[in-house]
């Protein structure tokens, strides 16, 4: 059975159509999370399985139960909030206990959840102090106590990280992992980082203006990126994009031409407008007389230490190209490249769609 | 550098001038007329005979006058009715205007318009509504079929006319410090203990209510300060009256002053007032403080 399923999801305010259709299933334990630019509606969406929003049109489901009209407490669900919500007035352990409360538990109980809750997070030298008196890292620890606590069916997380700065990021983001395996609830999490969806996801749903772009795992929406959005989205560096067109079996472009890859057979039709997609650890230095060698000028070389990112200019196209760092070049100088063909992605440039199969 | 900062130095104080200036005309000044005063036996009516000192005589003579006590003990009074009742309404009309409902705007500045008319004007607005057999309190509670109430000829009605009056007036300050305190709290903790399922009960005593204390305990104080100075609404309905049931502590100085003439007796009045004052604002600044450790 799965944990939450969404069908035909719609959220209007007013006139404005926000959230267009969303279909979604997600399984038990499965950690989900929901990808994409601000303004993609992938708040809302969260926001309308929390109960906070209410559902303009489809059906929420949650264990099985339609829950479009349930109110939010009745769901079991808890959330974890972009700025932690935590109420500024109590200790972590009152926070704790305010969320435990509409239980109705009783003393030994709440303290046993909170104490073993607390374990888990770390928390126990800092149950009897405040939230200002916290950094945000210990800040967001408790939020999670908070939804924790509770032992919901769902965790909903709105861009837990967002407030973090960098090292922090890494490491309540492998906490988040660890305390998923660890206690194998369903998660949906919302953020417009890549690299936490990459992380943490089983499953990723990509979202752009308020519908749902692609499905996957991450290596299917690293690997096989259905539209020329999900492609530039996911993957650090960016996927080059080269606008082309396709004459006589190869794809043509200012500088450029490389044969229509066979796997593609007769989807490519003679005169299409085509969008070649290469990531750019797939762009590879050769030698100037290496069968598909093509020319480019470095302008620009950034070493990262193990690889240095180039900046190509080959005809009137700019490419990056990650390789090792031995094999940078100095600005300015020609060297030569080849596109790695088998992968290479290619996108109907009209429609954005992916070509492959 | 140095030469530039002692410049400036006198630069500032040729602008702060004017502003001494007034202070001290309207506000030093008379405040240690008024202390020299107090010291002194000073009888208006004889213009002519010297002021003599007098030592703490006039201090001892109102500190054991039962007058005097009586004042204070009105003061407290009507402090502890108006600021109980305007602290209960205006948390609630605060609660009920920061709701994104249609017309609060609009109902939020309304309900400000008290606060902005003169006390005196307040003090006359009443007086209509509270006049024995012309004023419109009486005669809608008459459609009621309720017998009329003697508002301010009544030793038991008095005080809480005057009451009524500062409550009308100063709800609306309550409500605005409120207000803005409670659109200031983040709405996520909100959220959170709505999904969480916590009563909204729960969520306003043990939420809302701990996040205002601050704002309404210096809003308490303020009020408090501000009650102990009353005198416009008092002197425009009762004059202190009837008998002595309306003499707050700024009447009791005003009859001591200026129909008594005993300007000695008056000054030292004020000066307990001030104390008492004082004191106040000295607590208000202490918890003040306390709720910005805390």
């Amino acid at each position: 059975m799965s944990a939450i399923t969404l069908h035909n999801v719609v959220k209007k305010y007013g006139a404005v159509q926000v959230v267009h259709g969303v279909d979604l299933d997600i399984a038990e334990g499965e950690f989900v999370v929901l990808l994409g630019p601000s303004g993609c509606g992938k708040t809302t969406t969260l926001r309308m399985v929390a109960g906070l929003e209410d559902v303009s049109g489809g059906t929420l489901s949650i264990g099985g139960q339609v829950v479009n009209d349930v109110a939010p407490k009745d769901r079991g669900v808890a959330m974890v909030f972009q700025n932690y919500a935590l109420y500024p007035h109590m200790s972590v352990r009152q926070n704790m206990e305010f969320a435990l409360r509409p239980m109705k538990l009783g003393k030994a109980e709440m303290d046993r959840r909170i104490a073993q809750t607390a374990g888990i997070l770390g928390l126990d030298a800092l149950l009897e102090r405040r939230p200002a008196q916290l950094s945000g890292g210990q800040r967001q620890r408790v939020a999670m106590g908070r939804a924790m606590v509770r032992t919901p069916k769902v965790f909903l997380f709105d861009e837990p990280l967002s407030n973090l700065d960098a090292k922090l990021r890494t490491q309540v983001r492998w906490e988040i992992g660890k305390l998923h395996q660890r206690l194998g609830t369903t998660v949906l999490y919302v953020t417009h980082d890549q690299v936490e969806a990459m992380t943490l996801a089983d499953k990723i749903v990509i979202m752009r203006d308020g519908h749902v772009e692609q499905v996957g795992t991450p290596e299917e929406v690293y690997a096989a990126p259905k539209s020329t959005f999900v492609a530039t989205f996911i993957g650090s560096p960016s996927m080059n994009m080269i606008e082309t067109r396709a004459t006589g079996g190869r794809l043509v472009a200012d500088g450029l031409s490389i044969p229509v890859p066979t796997r593609f057979g007769d989807r490519v039709k003679d005169g299409q407008e085509v969008t070649l997609g290469i990531r750019p650890i797939e762009i590879q230095r050769v030698a100037e007389n290496a069968p598909g060698a093509m020319a480019a000028r470095v302008e620009v070389t950034e070493y990262l230490g193990n690889e240095a990112l180039l900046d190509l200019r080959v005809g009137s196209h700019d490419l990056m190209a990650e390789v090792p760092a031995d094999q940078r070049a100095a600005p300015g100088e020609t060297v030569h490249v080849r596109l790695n063909e088998t992968a290479l992605h290619l996108f109907d440039t009209r429609s954005g769609r992916s070509l492959a199969q | 550098m140095a030469y530039i900062r002692k410049r400036n130095r006198r630069i500032f104080l040729i602008f702060l001038l004017p502003a001494i200036l007034v202070l001290f005309l309207t506000t030093i000044y008379p405040m240690i007329y008024a202390g020299y005063l107090s010291f002194r036996s000073y009888d208006l009516a004889k213009l002519f005979v010297p002021r003599v000192f007098v030592g703490w005589a006039n201090y001892r003579e109102i500190l054991s006058s039962s007058e005097f006590l009586h004042s204070l003990v009105v003061t407290f009074k009507l402090m502890a009715m108006t600021l109980s009742v305007q602290l209960v309404l205006g948390v609630g009309i605060a609660l009920l205007v920061v709701q994104k409902l249609p017309g609060m705007p609009l109902a939020r500045t309304l309900l400000m318009i008290p606060m902005m008319i003169s006390p005196v004007i307040v003090g006359l607005v009443w007086l209509f509504l509270y006049f024995p057999e012309l004023g419109y309190l009486n005669y809608f509670l008459s459609l009621a079929g309720i017998d009329a109430i003697p508002w301010i000829s009544s030793t038991n009605w008095a005080l809480w006319a005057i009451a009524i009056a500062d409550i009308w007036q100063w709800t609306p300050f309550v409500m605005m410090g409120t207000a803005a305190a409670l659109q200031s709290l983040s709405p996520e903790p909100y959220e959170a203990a709505m999904i969480d399922g916590n009563s909204r009960w729960d969520v306003f005593t043990r939420v809302t209510l701990p996040q205002l204390k601050p704002v309404l305990v210096s809003l308490m104080f303020l009020r408090a300060i501000d009650a102990f100075k009353i005198y416009d609404i008092i002197f425009v309905l009762t004059k202190g009256g009837p008998g002595d049931s309306t003499e707050v502590l700024s009447m009791f100085i005003y009859r001591q002053s200026f129909t008594f003439w005993r300007m000695g007796v008056g000054a030292a009045a004020s000066f307990v007032s001030l104390v008492i004052i004082v004191v106040l604002i000295t607590l208000f600044f202490k918890s003040l403080n306390r709720d910005q450790t805390a």
